[in-house]
């Protein structure tokens, strides 16, 4: 009975995530973005404190509630500091247009749950479903940070790959340690604040954060 | 204790580095202070590696033969590097093109990249790996960008997304290859590389085929292989050199590193022949892309970022062909970590006189700064293989190992070395020799310039016509070790 509920409580966590993403790329204003991103997160810090529920485990508790922090609260707010320092309302536009932009997704979606990803649902039979749509939300958020103009889309995107990979994690069973876990959200945090940075240099520098206006290397 | 020096000297360089408000001096002190540690300690590693197979720290660290030679060559050239960023952060302040922060700033950056590269090469756990290199990415970006020209800043971001992208991908293959593990967690919460190779052989075969491709696409970009080696020749052209250096001579080791560790566990679990065809097709399009674009090459700095992509290619290549190739591969990476560096250094020093790193504007080179321009020739005639330097020994060895089982492929190999010769043949003559501009007087920006130049230059005529005992013992061991 457990298991069943956590497969379906994984399945619509990682339907959420994958959801988010999709939207991500449909919307046009950049604190909506960010907002979707703060929900992507929680659904991850969830799925998280669920483990650590299920495991008792008090280290991965302390450690959902450290991601919580980071990527629910202090990254977010950073974001849309960053957003209203430079008034950065609306985002860059895509490469593609939206009705090709949803073809994309589709058959990243279909290619997801391919024959050569399939062999992945083999590590928690139960959890297929959810493992499949994780791997669909990691490679459409990869296409976020190919098909958007601005600097902070990318940014979004790579940060929504990692909240796919460890909610693929998650219904596959594969937690790490805790230091490791930790390691790992430092690595993220700094990321998220490095990056951060950049992009506040980047529109000093450029007078805005579409990268496609940065042609400096060419030559 | 041995592990903890080596890493606490360059963190504890970056933190009273960082807390300095003046005195260069003194960040420079530090600097090479840390680095000759760092140095003593690989020594000591190595030593004891080769008396006891490993040397480690168990569960957190442990170094094998190959983990000890990288650790000399890394060692080596960040103390080099360090060296000569003392002359080139001079110069550079003397033209007022930086001040004291920026230095402040290299100094504790260069630091904390030196720490990066050694935790990667030292740590025990596939998932410690991927942090430390991951860290790697974040202590350089702002390296990268150091000039704060909007040229910098763009190789800058795009070094920082493909990276990150590469090595998110590299941390989802990392987790699948620990999928099948999991129960080998220890007390400490690691899952050691010898755990997972241990049990390589339960590991599912299929999921490992789908690990290796992310794991070699990941840390593949990180390598600078083809077709992710976009971020590479931006961000080693604007770098400043010696961190060029350390970028093209030490950095793509570690993440060379990282693949040979976990081709070793999918070669267990799948047989060789996957991988190594895999390696070998990303080798010789890495080769193919960098030969013709060296030969078109306008940019010097741009040309050896080039020429790092198409040594990675070689060195996959080699290992693609296994046998000699890769006992080969491995002396080739350490030829390729003396003699890049070299060149981004002594055209470091060319640029510090002509001020532009277009071939087009460097011409009499000879006749402005003739140390230099010897070392650059023999920088030049190492990585393109003439003898009698390693490389061409070891170009020779993968060609030998591959002509038998993919002889077009070796075929097509050889021919875009030629292509690569003539192109840096035709580079350097327009460089090197010809008429001087008349404003630009001749002498050598300093001594500081030079040194680590000649030293640099000495070891690798040294070890390219007698390769010491030990190392030898040492990457016929590491070849042992990665071959099934």
């Amino acid at each position: 009975m457990e298991n069943i509920i956590s497969s379906q409580i994984l399945f619509l966590a990682d339907l959420i995530i994958f959801t988010t993403v999709v939207l991500i790329h449909l919307t046009k204003k950049n604190v909506y973005f960010i907002y979707l991103y703060a929900v992507q997160s929680l659904v991850v810090t969830f799925l998280m404190a669920y483990s650590a529920f299920i495991d008792h485990s008090l280290m991965i508790g302390l450690l959902a509630v450290l991601i919580f922090v980071i990527k629910v609260i202090v990254a977010p707010i950073f974001f849309l500091k960053l957003i209203k320092a430079h008034t950065l309302n609306i985002t860059s536009s895509n490469y593609l247009n939206l009705p090709f932009t949803l073809v994309v997704i589709a058959i990243i979606t279909t290619m997801a749950h391919s024959k050569f990803f399939q062999p992945l649902a083999s590590l928690a039979p139960a959890n297929e479903n959810a493992l499949l749509i994780s791997i669909a939300a990691m490679f459409i958020s990869l296409f976020i940070i190919i098909n958007r103009k601005g600097a902070l889309s990318q940014m979004i995107g790579i940060l929504s790959i990692e909240n796919a990979i460890v909610s693929f994690a998650l219904a596959a069973g594969l937690e790490q340690g805790f230091g490791l876990e930790l390691g790992i959200t430092f690595d993220i945090f700094a990321w998220i604040v490095i990056a951060s940075v950049f992009v506040s240099m980047i529109y000093k520098k450029f007078n805005t954060l579409d990268v496609s206006v940065m042609t400096k290397l060419k030559g | 204790m041995i592990f903890t020096t080596i890493l606490i000297a360059p963190l504890l360089a970056a933190t009273l580095s960082a807390m300095m408000q003046k005195g260069a001096k003194f960040l420079e002190a530090f600097t090479l202070l840390s680095s000759t540690i760092i140095f003593i300690c690989s020594l000591f590693i190595a030593r004891t590696v080769l008396a006891d197979q490993t040397c480690g720290f168990p569960p957190y660290f442990e170094v094998n033969s190959l983990g000890a030679i990288l650790l000399l060559v890394t060692s080596f050239i960040s103390l080099i590097a360090s060296f000569y960023s003392i002359g080139y952060l001079r110069a550079e302040v003397k033209k007022e093109v930086i001040g004291f922060s920026r230095v402040r700033q290299y100094y504790v950056l260069l630091n904390l990249f030196i720490m990066t590269m050694i935790l990667a090469i030292t740590v025990n756990s596939p998932i410690a790996t991927w942090i430390a290199i991951e860290a790697t990415t974040l202590s350089t970006a702002f390296l990268i960008s150091f000039y704060n020209k909007s040229s910098s800043m763009e190789a800058a971001w795009k070094y920082l997304i493909i990276n990150s992208v590469g090595l998110l991908l590299a941390f989802f293959g990392t987790l699948l290859f620990m999928a099948g593990s999991t129960a080998l967690v220890n007390n400490h919460g690691l899952i050691s590389w010898n755990d997972i190779l241990a049990n390589a052989k339960s590991l599912n075969p299929v999921i490992i085929k789908i690990s290796f491709i992310f794991i070699l696409i990941g840390y593949g970009t990180k390598m600078g292989l083809f077709p992710m080696h976009t971020w590479l020749p931006d961000a080693h052209s604007k770098a400043p050199v010696p961190i060029s250096s350390l970028l093209s001579g030490v950095l793509l080791n570690v993440a060379f590193f990282a693949i040979l560790r976990f081709k070793l566990i999918a070669d267990t679990a799948v047989g060789a022949a996957f991988s190594q065809n895999l390696l070998i097709y990303f080798g010789l399009f890495s080769i193919i892309l960098s030969a013709l674009l060296i030969y078109l090459q306008i940019n010097y700095k741009r040309l050896l970022a080039y020429s790092t992509i198409e040594h990675m290619g070689i060195i996959a290549l080699g290992i693609g062909f296994g046998g000699i190739g890769l006992f080969a591969s491995i002396l080739h990476l350490i030829y390729h970590s003396l003699a890049k560096p070299l060149l981004f250094l002594t055209s470091g020093n060319i640029f510090l006189k002509f001020s532009s790193t277009k071939i087009a504007k460097v011409s009499g080179a000879f006749e402005v700064i003739p140390v230099t321009s010897v070392l650059f020739i023999i920088g030049i005639l190492a990585i393109t293989g003439v003898p009698p330097f390693g490389i061409f020994m070891t170009e020779l060895s993968i060609l030998t190992a591959g002509i038998q089982s993919h002889p077009v492929i070796t075929s097509i190999t050889l021919l875009a070395l030629v292509l690569i010769f003539i192109g840096f043949l035709k580079h350097t003559i327009s460089m090197i020799f010809g008429e001087k501009p008349k404003e630009i007087e001749a002498g050598e920006v300093s001594k500081l310039n030079l040194i680590p130049l000649i030293i640099l230059a000495s070891t690798l005529i040294f070890l390219s016509i007698y390769l010491p005992n030990p190392l030898k013992l040492l990457i016929e061991r590491a070849a042992q070790i990665y071959t099934l």
